[in-house]
């Protein structure tokens, strides 16, 4: 008889523990970090929500203030961790990605947004200071050559939303993206059940070049667009080639899809920078990328991920 | 000859409409009629000054017939950003050639749903008047078309966040100016004929009251200062976007 109760009483204190759990929903918020909007949208309750939120500015807080242009602290843990992806990244691009590029953001005006064509010598000057071979790593420290400088812009933003992805999964989050700018990891179903619908901006017009349907992975998009300015009518964008010291020529647009959103950050300015895709994703079977052209004709290549071309 | 009497002309001449059906142009928005014997010297001022006024946008053209000015044309409408596409391609304005049956004074005129909309800005005045001045009468009429935007990307509300929460949705099929406190100072917000825009803002520099009106999905306007955000709703094709 005292059995009966006691498996009653339980089972009565489960139901109730059961209805005063917070109501799982759909929360989303928007703030401003790495110079652009972020998003993120996630499955959860809201105080989950709060304490997300609280941790996703933390950790993209942090990453600003190691990563940011002009930063030198070249012994901690965070930078060196990063340094070592950025390595094996340029090793396995030939050169085509490469966080040395500072100077050419300098002499071409684009880290204080004073625009201006280098003459040719200043470029040449720039070159001799581009490499991350001339880096050394000694005693828990990067020891860089006089002079040299190291631009972080086109890795930082996906090694900060593999951060906060890994941080939200931790803390239980099984629905949700994160959008830096750009930059995305999408993880489990969308409010409607289904894939993650992500629309790729197109290179030119307003709208999109195509949208792409993505379950748990990254993706992250590098275009002649986002920042350039023009003069003598042509074009000069932010994505430097390190070899030449010019804007890389040839394509308006690379998105790259795969595992890591810190790899395809890095993987779609490599991409944006090298002349042949298939040479470098071939070192990279989980990834995959969406490559528009000068002509603004679009192309996929590496691993198939499920793309719609409007 | 002021505005209307010249699409009057236009429109009613003999020549012009079955000119028009041989042409096959599509079903487009709007049109620019220019009447000029060098459209090469205006045609891509006009649509540069109309392109940075929001009012047409797109970059690839196409020729639907040939005029002695093809090579000239092509060549200044590249150095401002606009590329030649064969007909049969995907272009967002096509351009064509015809002409009158008598010479008129050369002017312009855009035409959009059948109505003439007053494109006399400072700079297009100034133009206006260099062709009355300098050019004769002409009879070669050059009709540049835009098609219309694809309407399953255009936005059917925008929303306000401020301090990354949303605080309201507007239906931007209804006119409405509407002001917003934020970070200490205020944010002015219109909604007119479909497209949304910050009209006037207390942060110091008002890139926001500079950005382009927004209609289209996805499509934002911010002003950092503030804390403000401005965004048309993604229709349900997408659930964020990069790029």
């Amino acid at each position: 008889m005292a059995k009966k109760s006691y498996i009653l009483l339980s089972l009565l204190l489960f139901l109730v523990l059961i209805s005063c759990a917070p109501k799982k929903r759909w929360h989303s918020a928007t703030f401003v970090y790495f110079d652009t909007v972020c998003e993120i949208k996630i499955f959860c309750s809201p105080s989950e929500f709060l304490s997300c939120q609280q941790e996703v500015e933390r950790i993209f807080s942090e990453i600003e203030s190691h990563f940011s242009p002009g930063l030198k602290n070249y012994s901690s843990s965070l930078v060196l961790n990063l340094y070592h992806k950025s390595l094996s990244i340029y090793k396995n691009t030939n050169g085509c990605f490469d966080i040395t590029i500072g100077p050419l953001s300098r002499i071409w005006g684009f880290l204080n947004k004073s625009y201006s064509i280098p003459s040719q010598n200043e470029i040449d000057q720039a070159l001799r200071l581009i490499g991350m071979d001339k880096i050394e790593e000694a005693t828990g420290t990067l020891i860089l050559k006089p002079n040299m400088e190291l631009d972080w812009g086109g890795i930082a933003k996906g090694f900060g939303i593999d951060l906060a992805y890994n941080a939200l999964e931790s803390i239980g989050i099984e629905r949700g993206f994160i959008n830096a700018g750009g930059d995305l990891f999408c993880w489990g179903k969308n409010p409607e059940n289904e894939t993650w619908k992500v629309g790729i901006n197109h290179p030119r017009d307003p709208g999109y070049l195509g949208i792409l349907s993505l379950s748990t992975i990254a993706a992250a998009t590098t275009g002649d667009y986002q920042r350039f300015f023009e003069a003598g009518g042509r074009r000069y964008h932010h994505v430097f080639n390190p070899k030449s010291g010019y804007p890389a020529q040839g394509k308006q647009s690379v998105t790259v899809i795969g595992p890591e959103a810190v790899i395809c950050d890095a993987l779609s300015t490599a991409l944006f920078v090298c002349q042949y895709p298939e040479e470098i994703l071939d070192r990279y079977i989980e990834y995959g990328a969406v490559i528009v052209d000068s002509e603004g004709n679009v192309s996929l290549w590496g691993k198939p991920y499920l793309f719609r071309l409007l | 000859m002021d505005r209307r009497h010249f699409c009057k002309t236009i429109l009613l001449s003999p020549i012009f409409s079955p000119l028009l059906s041989q042409l096959k142009i599509k079903n487009s928005a709007s049109r620019l009629y220019l009447i000029s014997d060098t459209p090469q010297d205006f045609l891509p001022l006009i649509l540069g000054i109309l392109k940075n006024k929001g009012m047409i946008s797109g970059h690839r053209f196409a020729f639907l017939n040939s005029s002695p000015f093809d090579e000239k044309l092509i060549n200044i409408m590249s150095q401002k950003g606009w590329i030649a596409v064969p007909p049969a391609y995907p272009s967002d304005f096509t351009v064509s050639f015809s002409h009158l049956n008598q010479k008129v004074a050369p002017s312009f005129s855009f035409v959009k749903e059948g109505r003439i909309l007053d494109v006399r800005f400072k700079s297009l005045a100034s133009l206006w008047l260099s062709m009355q001045q300098h050019q004769g009468p002409s009879s070669f009429l050059t009709i540049t078309s835009f098609q219309e935007r694809r309407p399953a990307l255009l936005g059917r509300f925008v929303s306000v966040y401020r301090d990354g929460r949303k605080i309201e949705t507007l239906d931007l099929k209804n006119k409405v100016l509407k002001s917003y406190s934020a970070q200490g100072g205020r944010l002015v917000v219109q909604v007119e004929d479909r497209k949304a825009s910050v009209v006037d803002s207390s942060c110091p520099q008002k890139i926001c009251c500079f950005s382009p009106s927004l209609s289209l999905a996805g499509e934002r306007i911010i002003c950092a200062p503030n804390h403000f955000l401005l965004e048309v709703e993604r229709t349900s094709a997408v659930d964020t976007a990069i790029g």
